[in-house]
């Protein structure tokens, strides 16, 4: 290859290069150009900046100011019935103890919560004085025992819808015993349903071969005994055996 | 002819030597200084950026805090309304 062209391809290269290099690096006016672009975008997040932090620190303040306000509420509904937050907290935890019993009792099985009658009485009872303090006229409290009301009246209505009662008659006349009276076509028309009876009676039969004229008995819904009533049962009838006494049908003195 | 041919050619390569120069000789380029400067300057805008978006979101979450305390706030001043009837049909 001819010299001369070789160092005209040189010289090309050379060219080349220096143009490629003139054009990627940044010239002077670029860089001042990016300066002032940039400076100005500082100076406006800058100013954006400060007035956030402005913007924060009064909300912050007025959040502060309506806390305090809502406190001073808080205070005069309190004062309105006579009482203070300390005594609200109180009611609002005896309010809370009667839910969770109310909601216990509401997951029990029908023959179940017979069972646990008194514990109705008592709920009944406790919403009853709670309603009869003054801080029930607190709509927080107001809602809260409304609707507690509402799941007494529940348990009330499944209680009365399962519990029929019997007065006990005498013996002399009516023959009334537990057997007896659980062989009644008009209570279970099943003498072997008798611990049904007792059991759903412990508050006023401690022997169930002893009941008592006018006695009020409740008698549980159901057609076969429960656990613990069979359990009972088979108590019963171990005791009997080892007194080795003469077989006795639980009977009304 | 030769001697033409060969003055031409060593013509226009100093022409493209002596223009290379000049493009990259002859143009005005920042110093370092200057470059990190400019580097600096990007990065405390991206710091004021991150700052800024921070803050709109710890602004954000005051705002809800009022809100919430207002809410509150205007409830209680039913509420007070509410027992003052009540009692008043006691």
């Amino acid at each position: 290859m001819n010299a001369r062209v070789l160092i005209m391809l040189a010289a090309l290269l050379v060219f080349s290069i220096g143009l490629v290099m003139a054009q990627e690096e940044m010239t002077k006016e670029q860089w001042q150009q990016e300066i002032q672009k940039y400076t100005t975008q500082r100076d406006g997040l800058s100013s954006q900046l400060k007035q956030l932090e402005s913007d924060i620190n009064a909300i912050k303040a007025q959040s502060t100011k309506a806390a305090e306000d809502y406190t001073k509420c808080q205070d005069e509904l309190y004062a309105l019935v006579g009482a203070d937050a300390a005594k609200a907290a109180e009611y609002r935890a005896q309010i809370e103890a009667a839910e969770n019993k109310a909601n216990e009792l509401m997951r029990l099985s029908d023959a179940d919560l017979v069972a646990r009658t008194s514990e109705v009485e008592g709920l009944e009872a406790t919403v009853k004085n709670l309603w009869g303090n003054k801080l029930s006229l607190i709509p927080e409290f107001w809602d809260r025992l409304t609707a507690l009301n509402e799941k007494v009246k529940s348990l009330r209505g499944t209680l009365d819808a399962q519990v029929k009662t019997y007065t006990v008659g005498t013996w002399s006349r009516d023959r009334d015993c537990l057997w007896n009276i659980s062989k009644k076509p008009t209570i279970y028309d099943n003498a072997w349903l008798w611990p049904k009876i007792w059991q759903g009676n412990r508050d006023q039969i401690k022997n169930p071969d002893v009941i008592h004229t006018g006695q009020k008995l409740v008698i549980p819904k159901g057609n076969e005994l429960t656990s613990d009533e069979k359990s009972a049962a088979r108590k019963y009838y171990a005791r009997k055996a080892a007194a080795v006494a003469p077989k006795v049908e639980p009977a009304a003195k | 002819m030769n001697t033409i041919k060969g003055k031409v050619t060593r013509f226009g390569v100093a022409l493209l030597f002596t223009s290379s120069l000049a493009l990259v000789g002859c143009t005005s380029h920042p110093d370092e200084a200057e470059l990190k400067q400019l580097d600096d300057l990007k990065a405390e805008v991206a710091s004021l950026q991150k700052e800024i978006s921070d803050k709109e979101q710890q602004k954000s979450a005051v705002d809800k805090e009022l809100a919430d305390i207002n809410a509150k706030l205007k409830k209680c001043a039913d509420d007070q309304a509410v027992v003052k009837q009540r009692l008043a049909n006691k």
